[in-house]
Formats: structure tokens, sequence, C-alpha cells
């Protein structure tokens, strides 16, 4: 399947490896993907992406707070832990948003395997990818995979910073009007 | 819902929250664990006084932070 890749959607797919680490995931999700494919700002979803005013820095603002990501404040308050309290004694002490990094996964060379809705975007990238005739799977592809998989997280990210599938559809195409598609 | 029913609720839901409390004091420990061996590698510590702060082994704390902090 990945010979039928184009080079910004391989580059995707690697760099999704070092998002999820740098998250500290010991898995790569769907948002790890869609962090990928707007990393640098050439590939298709990357200007798709500028085109409704969003870009990495907020997506990956968004996928910080996401549960698996976020410390869950409620557990620790229950076992008599005020996270708010916690925070303000490390920031003070290690700066602003210091408590809110989380450690990159440990053994950091190894590859982190695909959870399965992180290998079903590929496949229905794939298909996207025929259904549009095209011969490579670009970026393009990948997001209009999210746009189709409601049930995914990156699909949430977008929702919650206002981007639906009708506007990522609108998008991507505008953008592979403007470059050639392979 | 009687007070039976509610106090069997609270009763099998404790495992779950218990597990729940046992995942984010991981998490917070990990976070914290992290930014004071930065610092103290930072700061000179050797990977031996560092793992002996912790109270694990020379190479266990190396094998996590090595790659990172050098």
């Amino acid at each position: 399947m990945f010979e039928k890749f184009a080079k910004d959607a391989r580059e995707a797919v690697v760099r999704a490896q070092d998002e999820g680490r740098a998250l500290g995931a010991d898995r790569i999700g769907t948002e790890h993907v869609l962090l990928g494919m707007v990393r640098t700002p050439d590939t298709v979803a990357a200007r798709a992406l500028e085109r409704l005013g969003l870009h990495h820095a907020e997506v990956l603002a968004t996928v910080r707070t996401l549960p698996a990501h976020a410390i869950d404040a409620d557990a620790l308050a229950g076992v008599g832990i005020d996270l708010d309290a916690v925070r303000a004694q490390v920031e003070a002490s290690f700066g602003p948003g210091a408590l809110d990094t989380p450690p990159p996964t440990r053994g950091s060379t190894g590859h982190l395997p695909f959870e399965p809705a992180s290998k079903k975007l590929l496949e229905i990238a794939l298909r996207e990818a025929v259904r549009c005739k095209h011969r490579r799977i670009d970026t393009g592809h990948l997001l209009l995979a999210v746009a189709r998989l409601d049930d995914t997280t990156a699909y949430r990210v977008l929702s919650s910073l206002g981007v639906g599938p009708a506007a990522v559809r609108e998008s991507v195409t505008a953008v592979w009007a403007d470059v050639p598609v392979g | 819902m009687s007070d039976e029913l509610m106090t069997a609720a609270a009763s099998a839901a404790e495992p779950a929250e218990g597990l729940r409390a046992v995942r984010a004091l991981r998490a917070l420990a990990d976070r914290l664990e992290a930014l004071h061996v930065e610092r103290a590698r930072r700061l000179g510590w050797s990977w031996q006084q560092v793992a002996d702060a912790l109270g694990v082994s020379r190479q266990a704390v190396h094998k996590k932070y090595g790659k990172r902090l050098g």
C-alpha cells in the first residue's frame, strides 16, 4: 500500500511517529497522523487547513487537551489531590505549561504501532484516491479520510476547531485545483 | 432509585474509579519525574545520584532518560 503513497503522505506517516512520541503516546492515533500531515506547511493537507485558518500549532494545542494526553483532574480530586494546586507549584518552579507537556515516550527508538483507527484512516485514504481516480495517495486523501471517519479522534479535533467534513472536502479540492495531483 | 440500589451502584463503580485515579497518579508522577530528572542532570547530578534519589537502579534511570538527556 505504501508504494502508492506520494512523498508528502509518506513523510506525514513518518512524522506521525515523531508527533506521537513527543506527546508521550504508546500508539499512533489518528490525531498524530493529522499532526504529521500538517507538520510542514507545503503539504496538501497543511494548505487545505491553512485555507480554513488552521495550522499545526492550533491542532497541537487541541490534541494536548484530549483526555488521553491530559492528566485526569477529576480522578485525582477523588483521591484528594488538587491538580490545579500541583500545577501552580510546578509552574512556579519550572515555568508555564511545564506540567502539561507529557514526557516523551520511553525508549524512543522503536516504532510505535498504529492504532486500528489509524490503519483504517490509511485504508480510507486509499479508497479516496481510487474514488478520485488519482494514481497516488497524498495528504489531501488522508485529510478526506479524516473527514469521512467521524468516530476518530482526528475528526473530533477538527470539529472542536470548527472545521467540519464539508469544509475539509471543499478546501482539499481547492488545493488540488492549484497543484498537480500525482 | 432506592438507597440500596444506589449503594450497589457506588460500590460497583469503585474499582473503576480507583484504577482511574491510579492511572492519573502515574501520569502525574511521570511528568514530575521527567521535570526533576532533567533539572538534576542540568545541575550536574550523575545518573547514579538521580537513581539513588528515585530509589531505582542507575541502569533503569539511564534507560528511561539517557537518550533524551545525555
